[in-house]
């Protein structure tokens, strides 16, 4: 019987991690909740189990996936991105039930997912880091202590959850009045997310780019970098476009943070496959922020650059292969952007779209262009999961050759029914900044004129709007 | 000669008219639009023409007016002024007329002062010829607009609207000719009117000649319809005594109410020894050939009833509302009753009612009364608001004498004599908060309105919002022909179809499949300059959820409304709430006042009590049993 792996997440994740499966010649399992018995993991899998109707709690349910595992017999469970992916609990009942799991040990999740063990960490290995605080206590001794972070540091400052991730669970403080009034909120909130209810505090870095490296280490503890994704151009804390490499022209300061990357990951003891992310202030001046443990949306460019398939690395290296190629078999060639294909309307500060039904799906192709996505031509979007449809990764030689390919395939994009994020992305590829490789995390504050596009286009577009109706309805009703 | 070119002073065009050699034409475009084509014929076609026509020295174009303007924003989907900025483009020299109902404007009831001059000043920047009537031949109600029109440097061409009968007389026409001389001064080109095309070609004759006798420096036109198939015949009358314009249409456009063909008319007067000064032929034989083609697609706007209406002596329906007439007949069923109607009831409304001049907005009230006459049973028993105004002398006084008490009765109620008194007399409307309008509409459209966009929104405030919205979704879509903006049915899948938009740029569009998507709704493909592009429409509602007349009954209307609970009798819009919530009302009060077909008609409350809630707004636009308001009743 071949081997099989499940994999414990839905959308374009899942279909990417099923892609590398049955590439390496197993079996996978896909599992899902009522609302995507429609999506196209299901489909592309070997087999696929329901695991209830959801939304949103099969997904997270680890019991019901454990079991499904069983059932079928999966080795081995790839946990994606979101959902469990950081869970300790997760892998540790993996790990409790002889199951594989595709990701570092439910010990590294637990350091590198508490902020402040993992300062902890990071600071013992001497590794640069923006100051902050330990877990602030329950009550006014830890209020007392915020206020006093924020008269030394000054405003403004950044509370964090302890558990939060992947932009979640952060909020900026400006001062001391708004300090007592956010610690119970983002603490409730925290509670809410992440059944967790602790809370930190960081020093804010102004307008900061985000550059991250992704790390590969075997159960050997041979430790590789692949490289530093920027991943600026965020909307509240979340990414939307993403490149590899850096545009940082300063080589040596990017090997310098792939170092200490490496280095933070081997005083991690990590395993598999995992991003250190960094902030870089004006001064160029490097913070260690935190080390996701799982694999990223933005994997794909790391992927097109080097040419690794960072998935199926991942697999293998749970199956307990070592790596097979050292840090000097790493070649970066050049540039590679993503985009996030968003069912949102930009200009209703990106409200989902969910519920609508793609009627029309046509996407770009030719040299250099990746998709991973997971929606087709009338599929209804379900309204409780998140909102990304396709992800587009171009390659290209150099900048400006990847940018030209970037527009030229946004606009090939034909898709109907929900608004998307496509004319505001367009935008973006022509705007002066980002076309000089010129942004950070304020990019989209500093660039209000990306939200004006027309959403009906031109004056062709909306005279055939006429012509559909006249057609459909077989007279003209504004002329009756 | 030397043609009249467009911005020539008002005194150098009357000179050249006085020293011309022979008599002028003007191109009743609009009218032949309004008359036989329900005012539909397009921009794009007017456009077609435009060239030749420029070449055929017209003496003027009239473009504009007339109901023009509303149905140019409600159904033909152009802006007005936009039309007339892109004509003049193709057309430098011709002079713009335009045909303007006094203080009734482009519409059927009285504009406040400052309303009107807005309006005018804004339209005269773009016509250059105004002829101004009023439906009484009552000269206050047409001051504003002449005044307006001299300081825009414009030409005033005042009208005596005409009509027949034995208080009809030359001595009553002259002796309004000379009150009109006294407001304009004497720089003007007085119009006949001859709405209806009534009268004999002696008729008209014997009328120009005794205005010709009295006032000989002044320039006559003759404005006229074919219904009865004879204008020729009135234009050869009035041009042999001394008319120095007369009103015709492109030949191959005509039809039964409109005016008779330019090429006849020439040919006509030219055996008679009579020049179309600065006429070119040719150019007047290729406007007709250039425009010939489109007129296929036009058809769904023809009259119902073919044929001409020697009968139209009778009933006097101006050509310019016999289409929509015969329209409602043929859609509200009424058609095989046409010849009593025509023939018996309108006459007899007519001289009941004075005999005035029916024309808009007095030949609607003349018409709906026939029709409710006939119609309702009980002769005055259902009377518009019109009617109403028209007896208290809203619109200005009986021109001839006054309809017998009886009729007053009627119509006012048994205290006629005391509403009269207190109710009576001219209208006069206060003047609009214009800022506050413009501050409204720029809510409503979501952005600072331009003073065009303002005047089209105080002429037609839900029309014009409508339009705006049009526009921004659809684009400037008088760029397409007739045959794809009026196409009856479907177009062919595979079909191609082609047109300029309106910065120049040629398109092309293929009609792709259509798909029922699972939601019931469809998506239309098109290739869009070879893009594909989908349109998703949403699905059609069921029978009968659209149609709600089909839900309640006009028997339950009543019965609501028996039990204070009024309902919109009819289809149409609510143009007055004429009580608050928490009101006292009895029985017979007038509580609304809603609008059709042009008419008022008042909602009375049926039973005593206090207006509880008030559901329904002005310019709500309801289905009949939509809710308007309802009265708790006193018990």
């Amino acid at each position: 019987m071949k081997t099989k792996i499940l994999v414990a997440n839905r959308g374009e994740i899942a279909v990417r991690i099923i892609r590398a499966i049955q590439e390496l010649n197993y079996e996978a399992v896909a599992v899902y909740e009522t609302p995507d018995k429609e999506s196209r993991h299901i489909r592309i899998a070997d087999e696929a189990v329901w695991l209830g109707d959801g939304p949103r709690c099969d997904y997270l349910n680890i019991a019901k996936i454990i079991t499904a595992a069983k059932k079928t017999g999966a080795v081995a469970i790839h946990p994606g991105y979101g959902f469990l992916a950081e869970n300790p609990d997760f892998a540790k009942a993996c790990e409790n039930n002889n199951i594989i799991f595709i990701g570092p040990s439910s010990t590294v999740i637990t350091n590198l997912g508490n902020k402040v063990i993992a300062r902890q960490i990071m600071a013992d290995a001497g590794i640069p880091m923006v100051p902050g605080t330990d877990n602030l206590t329950h009550g006014d001794e830890g209020v007392e202590t915020a206020l006093a972070f924020g008269e030394k540091y000054k405003y403004p400052i950044m509370l964090k959850a302890t558990c939060g991730g992947g932009g979640r669970g952060i909020r900026l403080i400006e001062n001391a009045t708004q300090m007592k009034e956010e610690i119970p909120i983002a603490r409730a909130e925290a509670k809410s997310a992440f059944n967790d209810d602790r809370v930190y505090l960081e020093k804010v870095v102004i307008e900061p780019k985000h550059v991250e490296v992704q790390i590969m280490a075997d159960k050997d503890g041979k430790t590789i970098h692949l490289g530093t994704r920027d991943c600026s151009i965020q909307r509240r804390n979340q990414k939307l476009v993403e490149i590899a490499p850096s545009m940082i022209e300063d080589k040596e300061l990017l090997d310098t943070i792939c170092d200490t990357a490496v280095k933070a990951a081997k005083a991690s003891k990590y395993f598999n496959a995992g991003t250190v992310e960094f902030l870089i202030d004006k001064d160029f001046n490097y913070y260690f922020m935190e080390i996701n443990t799982r694999v990223q949306v933005e994997h794909t460019v790391t992927e097109m650059i080097t040419g690794i398939d960072i998935v199926r690395t991942q697999i293998k290296l749970a199956l307990g292969k070592p790596l097979s190629f050292s840090q000097d078999d790493v070649q970066m060639r050049g540039h590679a952007i993503e985009m996030r294909i968003n069912a949102e309307d930009p200009k209703a500060d990106f409200m989902p779209e969910g519920g609508k039904t793609v009627s029309v799906y046509r996407s770009p192709g030719g040299y250099g262009v990746r998709l991973d996505g997971f929606v087709y031509q009338g599929f209804t979007i379900p309204e409780v999961y998140d909102s990304l449809l396709v992800k587009l990764t171009v390659h290209g030689f150099s900048w400006n050759e990847t940018v030209d390919r970037l527009r030229r395939c946004l606009k090939n994009f034909v898709i109907s029914g929900p608004k998307t994020t496509i004319p505001f992305y367009l935008n973006i590829t022509k705007e002066p900044d980002f076309l000089a490789g010129n942004f950070d995390t304020s990019y989209l504050d500093k660039h209000p004129e990306l939200f004006t596009y027309d959403d009906n286009v031109d004056e062709a577009s909306k005279l055939a709007n006429l012509i559909a109706e006249i057609h459909h309805k077989g007279y003209n009703p504004y002329a009756a | 000669m030397e043609r009249i070119v467009q911005g020539t002073s008002p005194a150098d065009v009357i000179k050249q008219l006085q020293n011309a050699d022979g008599y002028h034409i003007t191109n009743t475009a609009r009218d032949l639009s309004q008359s036989d084509f329900k005012n539909r014929i397009l921009l794009h076609t007017e456009l077609l023409a435009a060239e030749p026509r420029e070449r055929a020295g017209f003496f003027s174009l009239e473009i504009t007016g007339g109901a023009s303007v509303h149905v140019d924003i409600l159904r033909k989907q152009v802006d007005p002024f936009l039309k007339l900025k892109i004509l003049r483009k193709k057309m430098p020299t011709t002079m713009f007329q335009t045909l303007c109902r006094g203080v009734n404007l482009f519409g059927y009831r009285p504009y406040p002062q400052n309303v009107i001059r807005f309006t005018v000043k804004e339209f005269a920047k773009y016509v250059d010829v105004w002829r101004t009537f009023d439906f009484m031949n009552y000269i206050p109600n047409m001051q504003a607009v002449f005044e307006e029109v001299g300081k825009a440097g414009k030409i005033n061409e005042p009208c005596i609207c005409f009509s027949t009968g034995p208080e009809h007389t030359d001595a009553f026409y002259v002796k309004k000719v000379q009150e009109i001389l006294d407001v304009t001064g004497k720089d003007i080109i007085l119009c006949i009117k001859n709405h209806g095309g009534l009268g004999t070609p002696k008729r008209i004759g014997e009328l120009v000649n005794s205005i010709r006798q009295k006032y000989p420096d002044l320039p006559i036109h003759y404005h006229g319809h074919n219904s009865d198939g004879n204008d020729v015949g009135r234009i050869v009358a009035a041009v042999q005594n001394g008319a120095t314009i007369v009103d015709a249409g492109d030949a191959s456009f005509t039809g039964f109410y409109g005016p008779p063909p330019i090429l006849t008319v020439i040919q006509t007067l030219k055996d008679l020894g009579h020049k179309a000064a600065t006429i070119d032929e040719e150019a007047v034989i290729e406007t007709s050939d250039v425009i010939r083609d489109e007129r296929k697609h036009y058809e769904a706007f023809e009259s119902q009833i073919k044929g001409f209406q020697p009968t139209v002596q009778i009933h006097k329906l101006p050509g310019g509302a016999m289409g929509s007439s015969l329209e409602q007949a043929s859609k509200g069923g009424f058609l095989d009753k046409m010849p009593d109607i025509l023939h018996k009831e309108l006459p007899r409304v007519q001289k009941e009612l004075g005999n005035y001049w029916s024309v808009t907005p007095g030949s609607q009230i003349l018409w709906t009364t026939a029709v409710s006459n006939v119609q309702g049973g009980e002769r005055y028993g259902n009377v518009s608001g019109d009617l109403r105004n028209l007896l208290l002398g809203k619109y200005g006084p009986f021109p001839f004498y006054e309809p017998e008490e009886w009729i007053f009765e009627k119509v006012l109620g048994s205290d006629w004599k005391k509403v009269l008194e207190e109710e009576g007399g001219v209208e006069v409307i206060d003047d609009m908060d214009i800022a506050k309008e413009k501050e409204t509409l720029a809510e409503k459209i979501g952005t600072e309105p331009t003073d065009q966009q303002l005047v089209l929104y105080l002429q037609h405030p839900n029309d014009a919002v409508e339009f705006f919205k049009f526009e921004d979704k659809f684009g400037k879509v008088y760029v397409l022909p007739p045959a794809i903006f009026l196409h009856q049915g479907s177009f062919d899948a595979g079909e191609s179809l082609q047109f300029t938009d309106h910065t120049g740029k040629e398109h092309v569009v293929e009609i792709g499949p259509s798909i029922e998507n699972e939601d019931g709704g469809t998506s239309v493909y098109l290739n869009v300059d070879h893009h594909q592009r989908v349109y998703d429409f949403e699905p059609d509602l069921p029978e009968g959820v659209s149609a709600k007349a089909a839900v309640i009954s006009k028997e339950e209307i009543l019965d609501l409304a028996k039990a204070g609970d009024m309902r919109a009798p009819f289809a149409g819009n609510i143009c007055e709430i004429s009580i608050e919530e928490g009101q006292e009302v009895s029985a017979g009060d007038k509580v609304a006042v809603m609008e059709a077909m042009k008419m008022q008609t008042p909602i009375n409350i049926e039973i005593d009590g206090i207006v509880t809630a008030i559901s329904a707004k002005v310019g709500d636009s309801l289905q009949p049993g939509d809710k308007i308001l309802k009265v708790d009743s006193d018990e």
